[in-house]
């Protein structure tokens, strides 16, 4: 069977009946339907109400048992959604990056350097290089090569079609490192907070392509998410803080900003954040796999890098193999030492909060 | 003519006269101020009862003791929000520098926008001035809603006991008289029928 990509007719090409068209432009179809009697018929009624309930137990249980739920969480989700997040991405890369392959390179340059100084950051501190004054200016230096990074990844975007022009990203991650500099450690704080949303536009855009009749309906039901963080706020803002005289517990709480907003209860800090992650872990684990998808997760075949004609299947294969090795030393550790554990695991994850930036704006 | 010139001098001289008047007055005593606190940091605390126990106890944790003692032994003691901002040049400076960049970048971009893409320019403008508005909002407000909201259910926590958290400032006084405890109450005063 030829590859997706060859299929169409090329206008241009030598080959007869061969046409190449812009991988952008090609639809999701990484994961079609094989034949339409077998797509699950689900309404678009029946997708919000799945949407709906999922969000309103997210949150009850993320208020109800905020440092329980989010153990469990992490230790249950958070390897199998970096992986599936990794094969999303291996799925989104194009087969040749052609004019992409500026863009590709500064993307996968800025995750290497990136990812090295976050690590780069704590062993610093802990050999005494930076003293602690020096530490906000350690954290704004790094927020404000995030920021520039990502701008120069949406003006490289912009130019790849002369119907776009995002030139104005310039001035607005120039504002944005001037608030970052202002206060670094909310700065990050604030990270930590929208990443999980990331996942949403995500879904929003993966959605547009394979199930644009569902679009609207979701749409519609993101109007609850601020609802239900308001209610969260409601309840939960004159609750006392959660005792965090362990050090697990402690971790959790300062993940979730509890030093940087002492006037604010870390109840209500460490359960809108547990809330937000499991509706992150929820779109790469459940919504995406399941939306459009056919054939087993593990297969290669609808992988362009491996399909393509000279590709690199086995290379592909051992990736995800080994990331599932990963994700079993991740199980491992989580049960044999969940703190430390816990730590490396958030240092060395920045990688995959890094590498959404490109393939989100690859699909805008 | 005249009349308005002797009009001028006699006001001249009522406002010459009135120098003399306060220079009459007392000049106000000053009171030696007592030795001011100083803050060293921003911290939670929790006040709940015990009904078993016989005398009062402070728990400070090891963290917490060791960040008192580092503070202390600093000079430039870890401050509100503002202060840092304000007392850290490196990063004033570069909130500046920055500050400066968006808007240039900003202009440029605007004047070479077309007109079809005015919705577009307003957005940025607006974007810029949320960036702006929110470093503002970051550098002058305390997050949170004030303290002493948290504190007033303390009355009745104790009585019911019940724990009660909330902010604390740790402030380092002159003097040896031990420790004193301020929880911000707003006390209504009942008005009483006689």
């Amino acid at each position: 069977m030829r590859p997706l990509f060859a299929r169409c007719a090329d206008k241009t090409s030598a080959l007869p009946g061969v046409r190449v068209e812009r991988t952008a432009n090609i639809p999701l179809a990484a994961w079609p339907v094989a034949r339409p009697a077998d797509r699950p018929r689900v309404s678009a009624r029946r997708f919000a109400a799945l949407l709906i309930v999922s969000a309103c137990l997210s949150a009850a249980l993320a208020s109800w048992l905020p440092l329980q739920v989010s153990i469990v969480t992490v230790f249950l989700f958070a390897g199998p959604h970096n992986w599936l997040e990794l094969r999303y991405f291996l799925m989104r890369l194009p087969a040749r990056f052609g004019r992409s392959r500026n863009f590709f390179a500064v993307a996968f340059a800025g995750i290497g350097v990136l990812t090295l100084g976050y690590l780069a950051l704590p062993a610093l501190y802990y050999t005494n290089v930076w003293s602690g004054e020096n530490w906000p200016v350690a954290i704004a230096t790094w927020n404000t090569l995030l920021l520039l990074w990502l701008a120069a990844l949406v003006i490289l975007r912009s130019k790849q079609s002369s119907r776009r022009d995002w030139s104005w990203a310039l001035p607005a991650a120039f504002a944005l490192s001037a608030v970052n500099w202002l206060a670094p450690e909310l700065f990050s704080l604030a990270i930590v907070y929208l990443h999980p949303l990331v996942a949403l536009w995500f879904l929003d855009r993966h959605l547009r392509r394979t199930r644009s009749e569902w679009l609207r309906t979701y749409r519609r039901c993101l109007l609850l998410l601020p609802l239900l963080m308001v209610g969260m706020f409601w309840q939960l803002f004159g609750t006392p803080s959660l005792a965090d005289d362990n050090g697990l517990a402690w971790r959790i709480t300062q993940h979730a900003g509890g030093q940087l907003l002492p006037n604010v209860s870390t109840h209500l800090l460490v359960s809108m954040h547990v809330f937000l992650e499991m509706l992150h872990y929820g779109v790469w684990i459940i919504a995406l796999p399941l939306i459009g998808a056919t054939g087993a997760i593990w297969s290669t075949k609808t992988i362009p890098l491996a399909r393509r004609r000279g590709g690199f299947p086995k290379t592909i294969a051992a990736i995800l193999s080994c990331s599932l090795f990963a994700v079993a030393v991740l199980w491992m550790g989580f049960t044999l030492n969940y703190a430390a554990t816990r730590d490396v695991y958030f240092a060395v994850a920045m990688a995959h909060v890094l590498a959404e930036a490109p393939f989100l704006l690859r699909m805008i | 003519m005249k009349r308005t010139l002797i009009l001028s001098t006699a006001i001249c001289a009522l406002l010459i006269s009135a120098i003399y008047a306060f220079g009459d007055i007392a000049r106000p005593k000053v009171s030696p101020s007592p030795g001011e606190g100083k803050i060293v940091f921003h911290t939670s605390l929790l006040v709940t009862s015990d009904s078993k126990a016989s005398e009062a106890r402070l728990q400070i944790s090891q963290e917490t003791l060791k960040r008192i003692r580092e503070a202390t032994a600093d000079a430039s003691v870890n401050e509100s929000l503002t202060q840092r901002i304000v007392h850290s040049s490196t990063r004033t400076m570069m909130a500046g520098v920055f500050m400066f960049l968006a808007v240039s970048f900003a202009g440029v971009w605007l004047a070479r926008s077309s007109q079809r893409r005015g919705r577009k320019a307003v957005a940025a403008v607006l974007l810029g001035a949320f960036a702006l508005g929110a470093g503002a909002i970051i550098v002058r407000a305390n997050a949170g809603p004030p303290g002493y909201l948290r504190w007033q259910g303390l009355p009745q926590n104790l009585t019911k006991g019940r724990p009660t958290g909330g902010g604390v400032q740790i402030e380092i006084v002159p003097g040896d008289d031990g420790m004193k405890l301020i929880v911000p109450l707003r006390i209504e005063e009942k008005s009483s029928e006689e």
